[in-house]
């Protein structure tokens, strides 16, 4: 079954009178455990969709389906709490709470999740210790490098083990062996079974994933696997 | 509890947002300082005044009553001969009225030898005494007999007998009012001058007997003073006072009382009048400045919130819902403003004893304006807290995460 489904997914933004069309009739169905890609130039409505996809806005038509519940139905409590357990975010400017310590931002979705487990500090230390941050739990985004920076935002993404991951863009502000190291990461968390939808503007990162949906003006232009025997089911 | 850790990001926001968290709290502290410095000095006022007016020789149970409209210390009327001594005794009749002091009054030279002073010259009951509670100094005050006998005695205030007699020995001397001579047999403790300037000491008494037959060579009073059983029952006294009054004196149904009454409530009115005005005017200023508070907070929580829309669209992302962010920036405002208002409430204690240390402006401090600085802090932080709160809280988390 389908864990995404966008059907004639529309976005549209009202500015001053004008009206921008980003998405046009986006129809996308991605199946739990499946790594995509989805790349394109900017301002092609990556970061749009992937808004929509995590809930963050709502669609101006169409209907979102995640994980059996129709998203456009649901009111700010509920959406809250699907962003909370479903989805982790993974951002290119990492976006850590300022000022505030590794482990207490990985701590972050444990504040405003519905069941938090008595032990979230020991959770948020383990996962802290998995991507090799264990002597920096106290340090505050400041003191941390991009590439440490962006391996909390990991951690953070996964406190809460979400079925979904969104990154966007997450290398585009690391140099390359960072870049390669979150690459690794994210090539694990696939064996762990979890669904990756991966934003980015570069083809060599993309190919990482199972499966390249290209954006073009608001519409998806292209979508084929990259293991070769499957390529045919391309739209 | 969700809440709680509502409020545990709040105090966290306020930590890392010290320099907008410093100004708030300043806003809300100078505005509570100042609430609380007026109460104080108001207080210390009222209390002032009341201790005044004791000063005066009013206990609570008693009142007087003057011969002549008008109101309080001002006379419509000049010479009014209707008070006499059968109104004196038809009040001691009542049966609230425990004393009943008749007074003349004449303002005149008392001279010893060559030093001379002009003084107050009362007339009255050896129960002036008891009625005003004032202690002798010195000798002994009138009695019934020098009444009896029209004898011609007279107690010194402090005053008077500090101009006449310097540092001698005034018991037993003779002085002279206009072509008697009186022998001094009292002298009465000093009370000392009171805040408006007037001089409880500069008085002199003499039998009333005295006053009528070589002073004044008039029958009728001056005033009288009523001491009731009880403080309360000082209004009905007076009410039965002055129909008696009004009966003795022939006063038809539609004429005006041709007396008046000095109560202590009286006095206090009078003089608290001003006082209040001020303190309305004060209590204005510091509404205003409470208000200016929570401006000051309200506008640097709005700028605050800009500054931290990406902090805010973070929170949205990992599950915070709308209304988590609008109980944090609310408990923001909160926070601040009882810190604020405990740092204010500090400020003005210390304002307070100042003022009263240095003898400034008479303080006293009391618990009220305390309990009501805080329900006003915590009001304040809930009304200017509330629309940043929600501002905050209906950001569009897609375009709060994308802002930089």
């Amino acid at each position: 079954m389908n864990l995404i489904e966008m059907n004639s997914i529309c976005k549209s933004y009202r500015n001053i009178g004008f009206e921008t069309k980003v998405l046009k009739d986006v129809t996308l169905h991605i199946k739990e455990g499946d790594y995509v890609s989805i790349i394109g130039p900017s301002g092609a409505g990556k970061s749009t969709l992937m808004a929509i996809m995590g809930c963050l806005a709502q669609p101006t038509s169409g209907e979102y389906i995640l994980d059996y519940e129709e998203v456009g139905k649901l009111n700010d409590r509920k959406l809250s709490r699907v962003r909370n357990e479903k989805i982790g975010f993974v951002f290119q400017a990492f976006h850590l709470l300022p000022g505030v310590t590794a482990l207490e931002n990985v701590i972050l979705p444990f504040v405003y999740a519905k069941n938090p487990p008595s032990n979230i500090k020991e959770r948020a230390r383990e996962l802290l210790a998995k991507v090799g941050l264990e002597h920096r739990l106290h340090h505050t985004p400041g003191q941390l490098s991009g590439g440490e920076q962006q391996r909390v935002t990991i951690a953070r993404s996964l406190v809460n083990d979400p079925r979904i991951i969104l990154a966007d863009e997450p290398t585009g502000n690391l140099d390359s062996k960072n870049g390669v190291e979150t690459m690794k990461t994210f090539d694990n968390l696939i064996k762990e079974g979890k669904t990756i939808v991966l934003i980015t503007h570069d083809s060599e990162v993309a190919k990482h994933a199972g499966r390249i949906i290209s954006i073009l003006d608001g519409q998806i232009a292209a979508d084929s696997n990259v293991n070769y025997e499957e390529q045919a089911r391309s739209l | 509890m969700r809440i709680y850790k509502n409020l545990g990001q709040a105090l966290r926001g306020l930590r890392l947002n010290r320099g907008n968290t410093i100004l708030m709290t300043l806003g809300v502290m100078i505005g509570i300082a100042s609430l609380t410095v007026i109460v104080a000095i108001g207080d210390g006022i009222k209390i002032k005044v009341l201790s005044r007016i004791a000063n005066m020789g009013f206990g609570p149970e008693s009142f007087s009553v003057i011969a002549g409209a008008g109101k309080m210390f001002f006379s419509r009327s000049k010479n009014t001969t209707s008070m006499s001594l059968e109104d004196t005794e038809d009040l001691l009749a009542l049966p609230t009225v425990r004393l009943v002091v008749p007074r003349q009054r004449k303002r005149m030279q008392v001279i010893n030898k060559k030093e001379f002073t002009n003084t107050r010259i009362y007339g009255v009951t050896p129960d002036w005494q008891l009625a005003r509670g004032w202690k002798m100094e010195d000798g002994e005050f009138l009695s019934d007999s020098d009444l009896d006998r029209r004898k011609r005695v007279i107690v010194l205030g402090a005053t008077p007998a500090r101009k006449l007699f310097k540092s001698n020995e005034p018991i037993g001397k003779m002085v002279r009012l206009q072509n008697n001579y009186y022998r001094v047999i009292g002298l009465l403790e000093e009370k000392g001058m009171t805040e408006s300037g007037y001089d409880p000491d500069d008085r002199a008494l003499i039998p009333l007997t005295t006053s009528m037959s070589r002073l004044t060579h008039q029958t009728y009073l001056h005033s009288i003073k009523v001491v009731a059983l009880d403080s309360s029952q000082v209004p009905e006294t007076m009410e039965a006072v002055r129909q008696i009054l009004r009966r003795n004196h022939n006063l038809s149904a539609l004429a005006d009382d041709d007396f008046r009454f000095i109560t202590p409530e009286g006095i206090m009115l009078w003089v608290t009048e001003s006082e209040q005005a001020l303190n309305r005017m004060l209590i204005l200023i510091s509404t205003v400045s409470l208000l200016v508070g929570g401006i000051v907070i309200m506008n640097i929580l709005l700028v605050s919130i800009r500054e931290r829309v990406r902090e805010i669209g973070i929170r949205r992302c990992f599950g915070a819902r709308r209304s988590d962010i609008t109980f944090q920036f609310l408990f923001e405002s909160v926070l601040v403003s009882l810190l604020g208002g405990l740092m204010g409430v500090g400020l003005g204690l210390a304002m307070s004893f100042a003022l009263k240390r240095f003898d400034i402006l008479p303080t006293h401090i009391t618990v009220e304006p305390f309990i009501l600085a805080f329900m006003f802090c915590s009001l304040i932080g809930l009304i200017f807290g509330i629309h940043p709160a929600r501002k905050a809280a209906f950001l569009s988390p897609e375009e709060s995460i994308r802002s930089q």
